[in-house]
C-alpha cells in the first residue's frame, strides 16, 4: 500500500530523515516509534506529498508518489498540530475538508455525520470547535481525516496531549478503522499505544529507521530476558531468564534459608526495552 | 477532480476564510511599530525638516501672448503658494482638474491686454474663467483672492509708467468724445474731470515721489481689476451633489485597509494551527489554496464598498451616475488591495507577527495615500511618495466614477496603476508563499 525507498531529508547541516526504505502491507497498522524529533513527522509529511525528499521516493496503492491530487485522494491525514478551525464548528470543519476532496451535497452531508459519530462527536456537531476540550479537538482532528473515506490513513501522533478517556476512543477508533480495511501509518512516542495497536512497527531515531518486525519478533530479538524479581524477608533478588514461568515454579518451590518467597514479580521485556537496546537510551529521554 | 470541483474546492476555501472573518470579534491591537511611525509621519509633516511645503497647483491658458498676461503669469509663478503649469488649451486644463492633477485651471482670454488695457474706459477688467476641483473649495478661495492680488501688481506697474497712463487717459478721452449717448455739457464736465485726474496723478506721482502714501489707494479699495470666474468643474457635468459624495470614496479606502488587515493573517494563522497542512496535503493546489485566501479577500473588498456604497446612496443620497464605472473602479481597487494583502500576508511567520507588520504598513500607505491628511497638504516629497500607495488611485478611480466625470480614456491611469499594484503583489506572494512552503 506504501513503499519508501531510499528516504533522504535535510535541513541545512541537519539530516532529519536519513535512509529510510519500509513497506506497509494494505489492510495492517504500521506504528512508527521514536522520541520527538527522531524524523516521524518529516517521514509523513513527505508521505503525503508536504516535504520534498532530497533523494528517495514514495509510492503509494501502485498509483504513483503523493504529488498528484489523484494520489492524494487515497490519503487522509491527522497532523500533530491540532488542524481544524476553532472558530467554525464540528461540522463545518469536516464539511470545508470533504469539500476538499471533491464532496458535495447529501453525499458530504452524510459522510461528515458518520465521521462524527464514528470518532463520538455528533452530540457536538454544532458547536464551535474553540469550545471543545483538548481530547474532542483530537478527535476532530482525526475525523478531518476521515471525512473522504481514504484507504490509507496517516496519524501523525494523534493521542499527543489528550485524557485517558479521550486516548481510548481514539484507540478504539483507530482499532475499528483497521478492522473496516483501512491501512493506517500511526506514529507516537507511546510504546503502550504501539504493542497494543499496531500489527508491526518501524524504530526510528536520530533519521534512522533501526529496526522494523512484528512487535513480539522485535521483543524477542532485541529486547533481552524476562527478568523475575523475588522477595524474601525483605530481601529482593533479581533473575534473567528466558522462561519467566518456569523460574517462579523453581523460585516458589524452593525455601531458602531466609524462608519461602512472600513476593514475585515478572518484568517482561518490551519495546522500551528494544529501543534501549538499539539506542542505549529510552524512548522519552 | 474536473475543473467544476477545482472551483468549488477554491470557493470552500474562500467561504471559510470570509465566515471565519465574520465570526472573528477579537479587538483589533496595534504593535508598538506603529506610533513610532506615526510619530514619525506628523514629524515630517508639521516639523518643516522635510523641504518644500506642498503649493496648489494650477493649470494656466495663456491665450493672450500681451505683456500684461505675461507679466501676469510670472508674477503668479513666483509666488510661494502656487505652483503653474503651462497647459496650451482650456480643454486639457479642464482634463487636469478632473483628473486631479491640479486643483484649478484658469485661462487668460485672447482679449486680456485690450481688456487690461481699456480697464480705466469700461470699468471692466480682463475675466479670468477655469475650473476648481469642489473637493478643494478652501484652496479655490485662497486662489481667487491671490489672482486679484497679483492683477493688482500688474497694474500698478501700468499705472507706474506715466506714458502708459496718459496713453490711457487720452483713450477714455477719445471714448467720451466719442459717445453719442453723452450730451455735450457732460462731455465738458468729463472732459474737466479727466483733466483733474492728469492733475492729481501728476501731484499723486510727486507726493510718492516725496515718500508720502497714495492717495488714489483708498478709493480703489474694493476694485476688482479681474473678475475670477471660477467654476466647480464637476457641477457643470455629473456632481457632487453633496459633500457625502467627496467623503464617501474616502470612507470606501479604510473600508478596504481593514478588509486587508482583518486578512492579512490568515495565512500566518493557517501555518501556526497546522490547517494549512491539511489544506496542501488535500487534492488541491498551493494556487488553489493562495487563490481562495486571494478570493475570500476580494469578496470581502467588495462586500464592505458596495455596502457603503448602498449606504450613502441610500441615506445620504449620493448619485451613482455611472454604475458601470463604479463597479470596475471598485474592482480595481479590490483587486489593488488583495495584491497588498497576498504580498504582506506571507511576510510574517506568525499570525501575530503578520497581523501588526500588516496593519502597520497598511497605515503607512493610508498616510501616505492621503487617507488621514489630504495629499496637497503634504510636503512636495511626500506628494511624489504617495503615488506608491494604492489609497491614491482607488480614491481617485472612485471619484472618478462617482462626480469626477472621468472618460473610459482618463480612467485607464488609475485603473492600471490599481491592476498593476495587485499583479505585482500577487506574484510577489505567490512567489514568497511557494518558497517558505520549501523549507
Amino acid at each position: 500500500m506504501l513503499r519508501l525507498e531510499h528516504l533522504r531529508k535535510t535541513y541545512g547541516s541537519l539530516v532529519a530523515v536519513d535512509d529510510v526504505s519500509l513497506e506497509v502491507r494494505k489492510g495492517e497498522v504500521f506504528g512508527l516509534l521514536g522520541p520527538n524529533g527522531a524524523g516521524k513527522s518529516t517521514t509523513i509529511g513527505m508521505c503525503v506529498g508536504l516535504v520534498s525528499p532530497d533523494s528517495g521516493s514514495v509510492e503509494i496503492g501502485g498509483v504513483g508518489a503523493p504529488t498528484t491530487d489523484a494520489v492524494r485522494r487515497h490519503l487522509g491525514v491527522a497532523p500533530q498540530a491540532l488542524a481544524i478551525y476553532d472558530d467554525l464548528t464540528g461540522a463545518e470543519n469536516l464539511s470545508l475538508f470533504g469539500r476538499l476532496y471533491g464532496l458535495g451535497g447529501r453525499d458530504l452531508s452524510d459522510r461528515v455525520h458518520r465521521a462524527l459519530d464514528l470518532v463520538g462527536l455528533m452530540p457536538r456537531a454544532s458547536d464551535r470547535a474553540g469550545k471543545y476540550s483538548g481530547g474532542m479537538k483530537r478527535r476532530l482532528n482525526l475525523a478531518a481525516a476521515l471525512v473522504h473515506d481514504p484507504p490509507l490513513l496517516l496519524l501523525d501522533e494523534p493521542t499527543a496531549g489528550v485524557d485517558p478517556q479521550s486516548r481510548n476512543n481514539i484507540l478504539d477508533t483507530v482499532r475499528d478503522l483497521a478492522r473496516a480495511g483501512r491501512t493506517i501509518i500511526y506514529t507516537t512516542h507511546y510504546m503502550e499505544e504501539a504493542q497494543r495497536l499496531c500489527d508491526r512497527v518501524g524504530i526510528i531515531d536520530k533519521g534512522r529507521l533501526l529496526c522494523v518486525g512484528v512487535v513480539d519478533d522485535l521483543v524477542r530479538a532485541h529486547g533481552g530476558k524476562s527478568v523475575v524479581r523475588v522477595e524474601r524477608a525483605g530481601k529482593h533478588e533479581r533473575v534473567e531468564t528466558d522462561d519467566p514461568l518456569r523460574e517462579i515454579a523453581t523460585v516458589l518451590a524452593h525455601v531458602g534459608p531466609d524462608g519461602p518467597a512472600t513476593g514475585v514479580h515478572i518484568e517482561r521485556p518490551d519495546l522500551e526495552s528494544v529501543f534501549l537496546s538499539l539506542t542505549g537510551r529510552s524512548l522519552r529521554d | 477532480m474536473g475543473v467544476l470541483a477545482d472551483i468549488r474546492a477554491t470557493f470552500a476555501i474562500a467561504w471559510t476564510d470570509v465566515r471565519l472573518l465574520l465570526r472573528d470579534r477579537a479587538a483589533a491591537f496595534f504593535t508598538f511599530v506603529f506610533p513610532i511611525i506615526f510619530a514619525m509621519f506628523f514629524g515630517f509633516m508639521f516639523g518643516g525638516g522635510g523641504g518644500e511645503r506642498g503649493k496648489i497647483e494650477i493649470a494656466v491658458v495663456q491665450l493672450d501672448q500681451g505683456p500684461a498676461a505675461t507679466a501676469f503669469i510670472e508674477d503668479l509663478k513666483k509666488t510661494g503658494e502656487i505652483s503653474v503649469k503651462m497647459v496650451p488649451t482650456a480643454e486639457e486644463a479642464e482634463a487636469m482638474v478632473r483628473k486631479g492633477e491640479v486643483i484649478a485651471s484658469i485661462v487668460l482670454p485672447s482679449t486680456f491686454q485690450k481688456d487690461f488695457d481699456n480697464l480705466l474706459s469700461t470699468g471692466k477688467g480682463p475675466k479670468l474663467e477655469g475650473f476648481v476641483d469642489p473637493s478643494r473649495k478652501a484652496e479655490a478661495g485662497l486662489l481667487e483672492g491671490r489672482l486679484n492680488e497679483l492683477a493688482f501688481r500688474t497694474m500698478g506697474k501700468s499705472f507706474s509708467d506715466p506714458a502708459k497712463m496718459k496713453q490711457n487717459l487720452a483713450k477714455v478721452k477719445e471714448s467720451i468724445a466719442k459717445a453719442s449717448d453723452i450730451d455735450n455739457s457732460r462731455k465738458i464736465l468729463l472732459g474737466a474731470a479727466l483733466q483733474n485726474m492728469d492733475s492729481i496723478l501728476d501731484d499723486n506721482q510727486k507726493q510718492a515721489a516725496a515718500g508720502k502714501s497714495d492717495a488714489l489707494s483708498d478709493p480703489m479699495a474694493n476694485f476688482r481689476p479681474v473678475q475670477v470666474d471660477l467654476k466647480e468643474l464637476t457641477r457643470k457635468r455629473v456632481g457632487p451633489t453633496n459633500s457625502f459624495e467627496v467623503s464617501l470614496p474616502q470612507g470606501i479606502v479604510w473600508g478596504l485597509m481593514g478588509c486587508v488587515t482583518a486578512f492579512v493573517s490568515t495565512l500566518a494563522h493557517d501555518r501556526q494551527r497546522g490547517t494549512l497542512v491539511r489544506l496542501l496535503s488535500a487534492p488541491v493546489s498551493r494556487w488553489q489554496v493562495v487563490g481562495g485566501k486571494a478570493l475570500a479577500g476580494f469578496i470581502s473588498c467588495m462586500l464592505v464598498q458596495w455596502v457603503l456604497i448602498g449606504l450613502f446612496a441610500a441615506v445620504f443620497n449620493v448619485k451613482l451616475t455611472n454604475p458601470p464605472m463604479l463597479l470596475i473602479a471598485t474592482l480595481a481597487s479590490a483587486f489593488a488591495f488583495v495584491g497588498v494583502m497576498m504580498f504582506l500576508s506571507v511576510i510574517g511567520r506568525s499570525g501575530e507577527g503578520s497581523a501588526g507588520f500588516g496593519r502597520s504598513v497598511i497605515l503607512v500607505m493610508a498616510m501616505i495615500g492621503g487617507g488621514t491628511i489630504p495629499i496637497f497638504f503634504m510636503p512636495k516629497f511626500m506628494q511624489t511618495v504617495s503615488s506608491a500607495s494604492p489609497f491614491k488611485w482607488a480614491v481617485l478611480a472612485i471619484e472618478g466614477a462617482l462626480w469626477r466625470g472621468f472618460t473610459p480614456a482618463e480612467m485607464m491611469y488609475p485603473l492600471l496603476v490599481l491592476c498593476g499594484i495587485g499583479v505585482v503583489g500577487f506574484v510577489l506572494g505567490v512567489m514568497m508563499f511557494r518558497r517558505a512552503m520549501k523549507t
